[in-house]
């Protein structure tokens, strides 16, 4: 527990109207991770995700930054917030500016830096983002992933400890979640820790180096990825289904070659380039598998 | 509006510094105003159509777009001018060659005049004003207002679009009462959301570290005096030709 950045204890949250949101959770991210957290629509992610920035004040239960209880004074949240940034999961709910530049110059503003500062900071967080080119385009003219990505620069440019990013890739086609990824990659390269909330189990399995299964308000299991998603019963409670390519590697027997869990495919591509070495082998080994393929050519 | 919208973010001269579009388009106003129309409008009319197609690269069909709406005002209103009513012989109307000149002053000089608004609207965005407008003594409050307004105004209109094309999909518009129905429906639905997007767009501005003043930014646009006074020496080659070809004319 030693490396927790930020920590939630038996956080409750009963919404004004009587909805009970969080029923007592506990959850750690630890510095320089990358912590999904998977849980099915109306799981409570979001509402969770608003406590990690102190926008929701817990009803029970506490939340420990650097080992100590945050507070929730205006200067304790200023401090906070500018250690934890939050992306929101609608882009048009955090861009209120005219210009992409614009825009994204409000965080670093508003932690009292310097035009010059804010210049390079704004001109930095659009590179990390590759969006460079659109600083001087209105806001309203992007589209949604170019507005999701501006959302994720304007929070960036403040330069946050933890990015906290809910459903970062939901509405997002392929080629923009790839984009986006790519992007966070480099963040979390050079020392961000990256906490995302989803309920895409392949995008964790794929991306996250931890996981916290969330169901019904409360952290069914929290681990290493391979290890949490490739757990029947909690995925089966928290109504999701383990990644395919988790399965297809399982499947494929890494187990068996003992101890070497780490190496399991973690992508698309790695899995394929793992399926063609074993039919090749097999292919070596006991020729009826895919000997009548060459034989066919012979014919 | 969106075609303005979209001209005033992309035109050639949106990168300068808007005291060089706004000085010369006043310039222009004024003679408009104050020297005889039927010389000078047609000429302020014309320089606007050429900086904007030549200068700014914003084609004429975006003007004419724009002058529609005060032409169509003023086709109606300006024979009102030129017909008096005379009850000296019976009730009766009349037209009188004073009235005829004063309906064609006055239209020429009301559509010269909005060229020159025109011009600014299509090379100038909203925002690009909010730093003049602050240096002009409006309270930061409301510049802020304005831009978000105006930032909003847009996330709005396609909920609006979305809703009601939600809405025409399942036959919401298939009769007059419907339609008054689902336009009702629709207007409280949008109430509802803005009420929403406000609360949400609060959480996103506090997660950035909001407290109270919406500070941006504002956008590098160096004043050119060069060119400041390229376009006033317009202005004043326009006054004087304009003064030239009227006493001309007469």
């Amino acid at each position: 527990m030693t490396g927790s950045l930020l920590a939630v204890r038996g956080l409750e949250y009963v919404y004004p109207g009587g909805v009970v949101a969080l029923r007592g959770l506990d959850l750690n991210i630890e510095h320089g991770r990358k912590l999904a957290i998977l849980g099915p629509n109306g799981s409570g992610k979001t509402t969770l995700l608003l406590h990690l920035n102190g926008t929701f004040q817990p009803t029970g239960g506490e939340i420990l930054l650097d080992g100590r209880p945050a507070g929730y004074d205006r200067r304790s949240l200023n401090q906070w917030r500018r250690r934890v940034g939050l992306v929101l999961q609608e882009p048009d709910d955090q861009l209120f500016a005219a210009t992409v530049e614009q825009d994204v110059s409000f965080g670093p503003l508003n932690l009292g830096l310097s035009e010059a500062e804010t210049r390079k900071r704004v001109g930095e967080a659009l590179e990390a983002l590759r969006i460079a080119p659109l600083a001087a385009r209105a806001t309203h003219t992007l589209s949604f992933g170019q507005k999701k990505r501006v959302a994720i620069a304007g929070i960036l440019a403040m330069r946050p400890e933890i990015l906290v990013l809910d459903e970062p890739t939901a509405g997002l086609d392929p080629h923009g979640v790839t984009h986006l990824l790519g992007a966070l990659q480099q963040l979390h390269e050079t020392g961000t820790t990256l906490v995302f909330s989803t309920h895409d189990a392949e995008l964790a399995y794929a991306w996250a180096d931890r996981v916290a299964v969330f169901h019904d308000g409360m952290v069914l299991c929290q681990g290493e990825t391979a290890a949490v998603l490739g757990d029947r019963e909690v995925m089966r409670r928290a109504r999701l289904r383990p990644p395919l390519l988790l399965e297809l590697a399982q499947l494929l027997g890494e187990s068996e070659t003992g101890g070497e869990r780490r190496s399991l495919p973690r992508s698309r591509e790695a899995l394929l380039a793992r399926l063609r070495e074993r039919l090749a082998t097999a292919d070596g080994r006991d020729g009826p598998v895919s000997a009548h393929r060459p034989r066919r050519a012979a014919e | 509006m969106r075609a303005i919208d979209h001209y005033a973010w992309t035109n050639r001269w949106r990168g300068r510094h808007p005291a060089e579009k706004l000085l010369p388009a006043f310039g222009l106003l004024l003679l408009t105003l104050i020297l005889p129309p039927p010389t000078t409008g047609p000429l302020v009319l014309a320089t606007v159509a050429l900086t904007l197609a030549y200068g700014a690269a914003v084609p004429l069909r975006a003007l004419l777009a724009v002058l529609a709406a005060p032409a169509a005002f003023l086709l109606f209103g300006a024979p009102f001018l030129a017909v008096s009513v005379n009850f000296s012989d019976g009730p009766g109307l009349h037209l009188s060659p004073e009235g005829l000149r004063l309906a064609r002053d006055t239209g020429i000089r009301a559509l010269a005049a909005v060229s020159c608004l025109a011009f600014l609207t299509l090379t100038t965005p909203l925002a690009d004003w909010a730093p003049l407008l602050r240096r002009a003594g409006i309270p930061a409050g409301v510049v802020e207002l304005i831009l978000l307004i105006y930032r909003l105004i847009f996330v709005f209109a396609e909920r609006a679009l979305t809703g009601r094309r939600a809405q025409v999909a399942r036959l919401g518009y298939s009769r007059i009462d419907r339609g008054v129905r689902s336009t009702g429906l629709l207007a409280g639905n949008l109430f509802q959301r803005a009420l929403e997007q406000a609360r949400r767009l609060e959480i996103g501005l506090a997660a950035r570290g909001y407290s109270g003043e919406l500070r941006v930014l504002s956008p590098e646009q160096p004043l050119s005096w060069l060119r400041l006074a390229a376009g006033m020496a317009l202005v004043a080659l326009i006054g004087v030709a304009s003064g030239l070809l009227a006493r001309g004319l007469s």
